[in-house]
């Protein structure tokens, strides 16, 4: 009689695919995964503590911190959160301003997501560099926006920090189309590949129950069939001024996932072509040393590419909150990850975890 | 006495002259690879060390000569420290038939091609010794997964090289070469059958993309060679960038007409086609996903080498009819 | 069995398809500068380290009270002829500092604003930690030019 041990692999802190400083202790038989345990808090930063000793305007570079792939929409979350709470009224031209900067964004975070996806596949860096080629327009567009390439804390409770700078919104219709040709190239790269179809399809696979069960949300939802987004189901913002929609994946496998943000990127393309053309006059910039004293408490949400981020502010009067929870969507997309890679091979835990697109930085907080 | 003992020198110039070749090719195929790969990527590669970075390998051996060598705790020495020797030996003795010319070539062996092929897989040894020796589960891992792989692309390899042999009539690599005088073997439909399986299962044989499981950057970290640094990383390094001139080379000889060209000089036209054969798997490796290993063991047993049997008996089909 | 010959052959066909698109991109012109040979083009609003005009200054502390990481120090004092605020020291922590750029925004006579340096290393850590905003020369060693905002172009690549 043969005696078996598993064997168990510490995959991170550091490790080529584990996005950041995440630690997965994985339990094998040979290659197969018999359990997978993520453990977190490398990247804490104590981030909610902080806001209970800053004004809201002061907390808005943290939210750059949170999820550092979508800072943008971050910044929106917060600001959003705080207008509720005080019933503050935005400028039209800032409402949409925001949502052009958070569909960049989100196509930024989803161009970063897919081209990782693919090299965890293995791809090595050929699509990562072509997607982030793709996302240096971006960034450019936000450098010349804001004044940094990452950290923005552009978005102001109020409005936004400047309007637009003369010419960048001729760089943001030089894009759009740039962006469309180049995702067709991308998609003739990767999608119909057969060596990443093989990689990719029926693996992982997340059913809709299991996804609602575990508190799944954003493309990772909606890969599983099920058609939940709140700028269509909650709108914020002037989301249900535009005419757009929402692509949903069939099986919840790592291909639906990565179809699903790439499909994506089309909508939000759409959109700001959309928000662009409409654009009204105004002014868009909000002071910044406004004082807010928030009394009582209040949840608002949005849909951060990774899904619903929430802030759940409760204030005493003071101008620091007397509480600031953040919903972060990759805490509940990680959370998952051990219930799906279950009798998978490493291959496919690398894949699969890819596929989710966590960002350490809002796990940790 | 200078006469007696010129045959022997005759021969130690030759391998003096084997050694250096590997080394500068090794040295280029890095900075080709770094080149092609920067160009698909729309970057420039290195540029800053010589002219257009060509200069760069020579500056990354010098720092790999100058680095520490680390032993992991727990490593099992003398597997661990033979490891790079087995990996790297192995390709250095295939060039014994490698025909570069007409007559430039170290030793025409009458079964040349065999040789080649034994030789080269002696490699996986000292990939599982790398593996075993490391104390590193990734490396242990890898180490497995080589082991595997390379056992069942040997089979396809192998076939496909029987095909070659069974046109040309003959083992040794120079009568190969010799054979294809009239037409370049993969011009016919059934060895050009069997150039795509041999290529297919050589790169496999080198870990190369889409094949590269065992050291599965994404996965593994580095795989078999994870623990290794300074210089025994880099015989890792030379090994697989050797090796991948051996399988073009063969590739060249035993499919493209080998040394055979319109005009001189033949060593000429024998680097040019290997070349050829060396950035076209370049240019794969920067463009494909990795396959799974089950996938990658499926594909070997259950595509090519079937494919490969047919392609035997049709060939020996042929064969038959023309007599 | 003629599934599969199919999808091999699609597969090969993917798999070209792929190879020309790396082929196609081979030819495209590099996208990367040549990092410390050729320097982008800053942006107008781009914010790098902080910098002060301390002729500007009124020492109303509002920077340093909406820094969010207490990365500004000021002490001041009132000149009794002219009955003006001045600062007396102003000291940057340029470890602490987030780059947020709410001092510039906070600022009322634009003394203080983030000026185009990103290249922000020092040799010495205590260097960096005390940073004295009120001498003219302070970043002298990073930029060799005078920091200004100086570019409005997009042409940040050549």
């Amino acid at each position: 009689m043969m005696e078996y041990e598993e064997l168990i692999i510490n995959m991170g802190p550091q490790h080529p695919s584990t996005h950041g400083v995440l630690y997965l202790e994985l339990k094998l038989d040979g290659e197969v995964v018999l359990d997978c345990r993520p453990n977190i808090g490398y990247l804490h930063r104590s981030i909610e503590k902080i806001a209970e000793n800053r004004s809201f305007v002061q907390f808005m570079p943290f939210t750059d911190r949170l999820d550092y792939l979508a800072s943008m929409n971050n910044n929106l979350g917060l600001c959003l959160t705080v207008e509720k709470l005080m019933n503050i009224a935005v400028s039209p031209r800032a409402q949409y301003l925001r949502v052009i900067i958070a569909e960049l964004n989100r196509i930024a975070s989803h161009l970063f997501a897919v081209s990782t996806f693919a090299q965890d596949l293995g791809a090595f860096a050929t699509p990562l560099f072509y997607a982030l080629r793709d996302r240096e327009k971006i960034i450019q567009i936000f450098d010349h926006i804001c004044g940094q390439r990452l950290t923005y804390n552009y978005m102001r409770v109020g409005g936004v920090s400047g309007d637009l700078p003369a010419g960048v919104d001729a760089l943001i219709k030089e894009y759009i189309p740039y962006q469309r040709k180049m995702l067709d190239e991308f998609e003739t790269l990767l999608t119909g590949n057969v060596i990443f179809c093989a990689r990719s399809k029926n693996i992982g696979v997340l059913s809709k129950e299991t996804a609602i069960k575990y508190g799944v949300t954003g493309p990772n939802l909606r890969a599983s069939g099920y058609k939940w987004d709140l700028r269509k189901d909650e709108p914020y913002l002037v989301y249900d001024k535009f005419d757009f929609d929402i692509p949903t994946g069939e099986n919840g496998d790592s291909w639906d996932r990565y179809i699903v943000r790439i499909r994506e990127i089309r909508e939000s393309l759409k959109i700001i072509e959309q928000a662009l053309g409409g654009l009204p006059e105004g002014d868009p910039v909000a002071k910044v040393n406004k004082v807010f004293r928030p009394n009582g408490e209040t949840y608002m949400c949005t849909e951060n590419p990774r899904g619903e981020l929430g802030f759940y502010i409760v204030g005493d009067g003071n101008i620091f909150p007397y509480r600031l929870k953040i919903r972060a969507p990759s805490f509940s997309n990680l959370s998952v990850l051990s219930a799906m890679v279950k009798g998978l091979n490493i291959s496919d835990t690398v894949c699969a975890l890819g596929s989710l697109d966590i960002v350490m930085g809002e796990i940790d907080r | 006495m200078i006469a007696h003992y010129l045959p022997y020198l005759k021969l130690l110039l030759k391998g003096v002259c084997v050694l250096s070749f590997i080394a500068v090719s090794a040295m280029f195929l890095i900075w080709l690879e770094r080149k092609v790969s920067a160009k698909v990527q729309n970057r420039l590669g290195p540029m800053i060390t010589g002219p257009h970075g060509s200069l760069q390998s020579i500056a990354d051996t010098v720092k790999l000569l100058l680095k520490e060598n680390i032993v992991p705790s727990g490593a099992d020495r003398l597997t661990w420290w033979l490891a790079p020797f087995f990996v790297t030996v192995p390709p250095v003795t295939a060039f014994l038939c490698m025909p570069f010319g007409p007559t430039f070539i170290v030793r025409d062996l009458n079964v040349g091609i065999l040789f080649i092929c034994s030789i080269t897989s002696i490699c996986v040894l000292g990939i599982f010794m790398a593996g075993w020796g490391s104390n590193n589960k990734y490396s242990l891992l890898g180490g497995m997964r080589s082991a595997a792989q390379i056992i069942s692309y040997e089979v396809p390899l192998l076939l496909s090289a029987l095909v070659v042999i069974m046109e040309a009539g003959t083992l040794s690599m120079q009568g190969i070469v010799h054979a294809q005088e009239p037409c370049w073997f993969f011009l016919k439909p059934n060895l050009f059958v069997a150039f795509v399986i041999y290529l297919i299962s050589a790169t496999a044989e080198v870990n190369r993309v889409p094949f590269d499981i065992p050291e599965a950057e994404s996965e593994l970290v580095a795989g078999y060679h994870t623990e290794y640094s300074g210089m025994k990383f880099a015989m890792f390094f030379v090994a697989e960038y050797t090796n991948l001139f051996i399988i073009s080379a063969v590739a060249a000889s035993l499919f493209l007409g080998g040394w055979l060209g319109p005009i001189r000089p033949s060593a000429g036209w024998f680097l040019l086609k290997a070349y050829v054969v060396i950035a076209f798997l370049m240019w794969i490796r920067w463009t494909l996903p990795r396959v799974r290993m089950d996938q990658m063991m499926s594909f070997a047993w259950k595509v090519l080498t079937p494919v490969a049997l047919l392609n035997v008996l049709v060939t020996g089909w042929l064969l038959v009819a023309k007599g | 069995m003629f599934k599969m010959i199919t999808y091999v052959f699609s597969g090969l066909l993917s798999i070209l398809k792929g190879l020309g698109i790396t082929w196609n991109n081979m030819f495209r012109k590099a996208v990367t500068l040549q990092y410390p040979l050729q320097k982008p083009v800053m942006t107008e609003r781009f914010r790098g380290l902080v910098d002060l005009i301390p002729e500007k200054c009124i020492a109303c502390s509002q920077c340093v009270k909406i820094c969010p990481t207490a990365a500004l120090d000021l002490t001041s004092a009132v000149n009794p002829e002219t009955k003006k605020k001045s600062p007396c020291t102003f000291v940057f922590n340029g470890e602490l500092c987030c780059f947020c750029g709410l001092c510039q925004e906070v600022c009322p006579t634009s003394a203080i604003f983030l000026n185009n340096i990103y290249e922000a290393a020092y040799y010495k850590h205590e260097d960096m930690l005390k940073i004295d905003l009120l001498k003219v020369d302070k970043y002298a060693h990073l930029a060799p030019k005078k920091a200004c905002p100086c570019s409005k172009t997009s042409e940040t690549r050549k």
